[in-house]
């Protein structure tokens, strides 16, 4: 009897739980759960009367959909002040915000881009494959005269324009150099590595600065064959010919060989990480810093958002680019993040205003002051309170490099091409082949590299 | 059941009725949520489709370059086919021995259940970072382990030949979900069968193989079934750990499917690779569904056949 | 604990009955620790401080505790509502399968209708669709339904019943001897009436299982309320957790921290429940 009574109690608490969470969603209390739909009710109707905006005789106002990413560039709590920021100046817009974890903000907009509806005003087109889907900003560029001349030009010009169209406004910069560890120079009395330093040197110093008693490594190792490989560690090569028609001749060019045979030496030295050991922690794209931080890298390719740990860490480092074959013209892989209005928007002057005002000096500055942006705007970026350092410096140079994801956008069929060469890199990795084997390698996968190449430029419409 | 409406009485009309009323919710939410999407996916994998470009009529030319000119395919069919024919039996021996462990009568066994639960409620990405570090090869717990008792432990995730071992191995880390299930089947076996067989002068072991494994059946039918289709839709460790490698040998079918739609956008292929995938597991679930007959213990419907 | 006390009749003898609980223990013991090793990994990371964690030699006790990872962790999202989120969708979507499975599994266990055969190997065919594959076309459905943004995405579809447990269920139901049907019928007793008094009663063992996988498929769930969830006070404890995840590095201190404590509640509530999880089954048993 009693237990028939306790079981009944279960299941009318369960019942009582959901129902005090359904009439949540309908009334207006202070539940955790009814918050999603009272936003969107506020998108049709009325602001929420927490706005302080809402004066009776301004028209009702736009409301537009942003969606970015939580980074330490911008925290979540930053962004949304900066929203807030936004909207005390234009009353008549109001910025629905999502904040999105970074491992899953693909996805999402591949869905609400694929599916053609429900994707945002205002969002970052970080996948050149989205450029498609996005406005063309020229009009608004030409109406407002809004200086484009401002953006650092590398970055306009690799993550603006696409073709003749403007398809985002460029946020932010970053880049891939080599941050190293000036204690551990000191300490096995090694010269520090200068801005122009070649290959060679690079793979001497890594085996000076090993020390496996300490659990120390000289240099970490490429995770993939990255783009920067063939234009650094190679002399200037491509995966295959410019009209995208021919892998024979590129990827398995004598050039293209020096660059394998490069990452095949380091790995020869014995002073980088195992495959294993770099995994450790560097599961989610975010590279080999821990290993730095902790002091068992001596030194590390990784970026700016690893230079503002550093300084947060406390470590000693200095910053250089990465080195190039001797003779050849040094390369950066930098990057700023495409922000940009989505094709379908209903609102594309609010989400223009929105956009011009974010990825702008206004909002850039915001987010450098506020956060810990690096804006692409050289104006604003010479504001940046420790510009006069040394690791600023040092990273300023870098920004001036040619860009090697110039070739990114003309190419998109590479990362299809590069899966292909995959296994050659494996091999190479785990030791599993001889340097002289390495041409034969790569001539094995040129058939299957070109099936993909073909299959790709088929696909995307020659 | 070939039954036809007009020669039907009264009471099998109203049958039929009830149980068209009962399996309602069921059609409705097929019809919304499977039918159409499903329907959609076979549509563009006829195409040729890059999410921002309209989709493309092209036949069954994905089907065709998937059969004759994919060795991606093959491979990554290869991968998971060998990963549900090893991950499926490990899974299901170490969840009944770990069940029959905790159906011990012993004081605080409470604990020792809960304790054996935590890896099932952990998800993916802990649980793959923590792998990374229990079996990094030089440094590692499990190769530290081995090595005081004089085994040098292989390279795991790092070797081809232990990759997709090691990723079968972390699945039986969290077998604990599946163990409870096998409790509960095992708390309903009634005690009285247990004490006519030992008056009948049975062994623990006759016991086990005459009573506890045949009441089982269902239990084990059923979690047999969810660890196969758990084993095909296996990912997460292959995006977290592996990426797919090395050389290959994790690359498990999803992660092939996830690079085609949502990293090289081709989602005309990636369609087709689905609709392949749902086909297979379709077929391999009827198969099982009609081997169960000949193991699966059902008491109703032995009563029924006398 | 009543159970030490039912006699365990293969261990007549008393010094046995001793050395098999000690070998007992033993076993038990070992095994959970290679179990929680992982765990103590978890735990310890979660006390070390930010940059420590690839320290050389490794250390599995940091030599500061930094407790205040835990504080950091919730003072940095608001990880409770996260978890009542994700709470409300566990308790939401175990009500929906409890209502639609056994109502649908009876049809297909218990009832005579036409095509019941064919329909049934359709439920076996939909089992398993990979989730990636119905992205778009329900994100679409969704939209127009204008439920983007709320939880009618990730609560509606349980309500139609999940094909695993449905499966599951009709499994189950077979295993009930009809007599029981007929012997009700007879008695007067509707179809419904046999359904919820007859049937529902006898079919723990399996509303067990619905329910346990319902919470940890939908705890767990990160895929789906990524894709419709905008607004960042309604996210589930799996999208708060991946915040701690920034576009460089990983505060992996307040991940583990923060990972810790979201299975808490997990661990509580099973601890608590698991006798009526379990043992109720057994009662049911002894009858059969």
């Amino acid at each position: 009897m009693t237990k028939k009574i306790r079981n009944f109690s279960y299941v009318l608490l369960i019942v009582m739980v959901l129902f005090s969470a359904c009439a949540g969603k309908q009334a207006t209390t202070v539940a955790p759960v009814e918050e999603a739909t009272q936003e969107t009710a506020a998108e049709t109707a009325e602001a929420p009367a927490a706005e302080p905006t809402d004066a009776p005789e301004v028209q009702e106002p736009v409301t537009i959909e942003w969606w970015t990413v939580n980074s330490e560039e911008y925290t979540e709590q930053v962004q949304r002040d900066m929203a807030a920021a936004f909207e005390a100046t234009h009353p008549n817009i109001k910025v629905n915000i999502t904040v999105l974890p970074g491992d899953g903000f693909s996805e999402k907009m591949t869905t609400a881009l694929g599916a053609g509806e429900g994707a945002p005003d205002v969002a970052f087109f970080w996948d050149s494959n989205w450029f498609p889907e996005a406005l063309d900003l020229r009009p608004f560029i030409e109406r407002d005269n809004f200086d484009t001349s401002m953006y650092i030009d590398g970055f306009w010009k690799t993550r603006s324009l696409w073709g003749d169209v403007v398809v985002g406004l460029p946020l932010g910069v970053g880049a891939q150099f080599v941050l190293y560890n000036k204690d551990v120079f000191d300490e096995m009395g090694v010269a520090y590595p200068s801005a122009d330093w070649t290959t060679e040197e690079y793979l001497a110093i890594a085996a000076q600065l090993h020390d496996s008693d300490q659990g120390r490594w000289g240099s970490d190792r490429p995770r993939r064959p990255f783009r920067a490989l063939w234009f650094n560690y190679g002399p200037v090569v491509r995966l295959y010919s410019e009209d995208s028609m021919t892998v024979e001749g590129y990827l398995n060019s004598p050039e293209s060989v020096t660059a394998y045979e490069w990452a095949w030496d380091l790995v020869d030295t014995g002073a980088t990480p195992t495959p294993a050991d770099i995994e450790v922690l560097g599961t989610e794209g975010t590279g080999p810093v821990d290993l730095f931080m902790a002091g068992r890298l001596a030194m590390a390719t990784l970026n700016q958002g690893h230079m503002l740990n550093a300084l947060d860490a406390g470590v000693n480092f200095g910053i250089v680019p990465e080195p190039k074959v001797a003779g050849n013209e040094g390369f950066v892989n930098a990057w700023s993040l495409t922000s940009s209005i989505w094709k379908g928007t209903e609102h594309p002057d609010e989400a223009w205003a929105f956009l011009s005002w974010w990825a702008g000096p206004e909002g850039q500055r915001y987010l450098m002051e506020n956060g810990n942006l690096f804006p692409s705007i050289s104006a604003v970026l010479n504001e940046y309170e420790g510009a006069d350092e040394e690791y600023a410096q040092a990273f300023f140079k870098v920004l001036e490099l040619t860009q090697v994801s110039e070739w990114r956008n003309a190419h998109p069929c590479n990362s299809t091409v590069l899966r292909a060469v995959g296994d050659v890199w494996d091999k190479i990795m785990f030791g599993e082949i001889e340097r002289d084997q390495i041409k034969a390698e790569l001539d094995a996968i040129v058939p299957a590299a070109q099936d993909a190449l073909d299959e790709c430029r088929e696909r995307l419409g020659g | 059941m070939s039954v036809n409406w007009q020669n039907m009485s009264f009471r099998d009309r109203r049958e039929a009725l009830q149980g068209y009323l009962s399996i309602s919710p069921w059609v409705i939410g097929f019809l919304l949520f499977t039918l159409g999407p499903v329907l959609v996916s076979v549509y563009f994998s006829l195409t040729q489709w890059t999410i921002t470009s309209p989709a493309e009529w092209v036949g069954l030319h994905n089907y065709i370059r998937m059969f004759t000119n994919d060795p991606l395919f093959w491979q990554a069919l290869k991968v998971t086919g060998n990963f549900v024919l090893i991950s499926v039996p490990l899974k299901l021996i170490f969840g009944v021995a770990l069940s029959l462990l905790l159906n011990l009568k012993v004081r605080g066994m409470n604990v020792y259940r809960t304790i054996f639960y935590i890896p099932a409620v952990i998800s993916g990405v802990a649980v793959s970072l923590m792998w990374i570090w229990l079996l990094q090869p030089d440094t590692g717990v499990i190769n530290t382990l081995l090595a005081l008792v004089g085994i040098k432990g292989p390279g795991w995730f790092w070797d081809p030949q232990w990759a997709l071992f090691s990723v079968a191995l972390m699945s039986v880390w969290s077998v604990g979900g599946s163990a409870i299930i096998y409790l509960a089947g095992l708390q309903n076996i009634p005690p009285h069968l247990y004490e006519a067989a030992r008056i009948d002068g049975a062994g623990a072991w006759q016991r086990f193989w005459r009573i506890t494994i045949p009441l089982l059946t269902p239990t084990l039918f059923f979690q047999l079934l969810v660890e196969m289709i758990e084993s095909f839709k296996v990912f997460t460790q292959a995006f977290v750990i592996t990426k797919g490698g090395p050389l290959k040998a994790t690359y498990f079918y999803l992660f092939y499917f996830y690079e085609e739609a949502f990293q090289n956008f081709n989602m005309g292929y990636a369609s087709a690779l689905a609709v392949v995938l749902m086909v297979i597991i379709m077929t391999a679930t009827i198969i099982l569904n009609h081997t169960s007959k000949h193991w699966v213990y059902y008491a109703a419907e032995r009563e029924e056949a006398k | 604990m009543t159970s030490t006390e039912i006699k365990t009749p293969f261990l007549s003898n008393q010094t046995r009955r001793w050395l098999g609980q000690g070998l007992t223990y033993f076993i038990m013991t070992t095994l959970a620790l290679l179990f929680m090793i992982p765990l103590m990994w978890m735990l310890s990371t979660a006390l070390k401080g930010r940059w420590e964690i690839m320290a050389w030699p490794p250390q599995w006790i940091p030599t500061t505790m930094h407790w205040e990872n835990f504080a950091e962790a919730f003072s940095r999202y608001p990880l409770g509502r996260f978890m009542l989120n994700s709470g409300f969708l566990v308790i939401a979507n175990i009500v929906g399968q409890l209502l639609a499975v056994p109502l649908i599994a009876y049809g297909f266990a218990r009832l005579r209708f036409p095509g019941k055969n064919i329909l049934f190997v359709i439920v076996l065919g939909t089992m398993m669709i990979p989730g990636h594959v119905k992205l778009i076309p329900l994100y679409t459905l969704y939209h127009r339904l204008g439920m983007i943004d709320t939880y009618w995405p990730l609560i509606l579809p349980a309500f139609f019943g999940n094909p695993f447990f449905i499966f599951l269920m009709v499994q189950y139901m077979k295993t009930i001897p009809r007599d029981l049907d007929e012997a009700a019928y007879i008695d007067g007793a509707g179809t419904w009436t046999i359904l919820y008094k007859i049937i529902l009663p006898l079919c723990k063992p399996p509303l067990t299982i619905i329910i346990v996988y319902t919470f940890l498929w939908t705890w767990n769930e990160f895929l789906h309320p990524l894709i419709y969830l905008n607004t960042f006070d309604s996210f589930p404890i799996q999208l708060g957790l991946s915040m701690f995840k920034g576009r460089y590095s990983v505060e992996w201190n307040l991940f583990m921290a923060a990972t810790l404590v979201s299975i808490l509640p997990i661990l509580i509530l099973y601890f608590l429940v698991q006798r009526q999880l379990i043992g109720g089954i057994a009662s049911v048993g002894l009858k059969g």
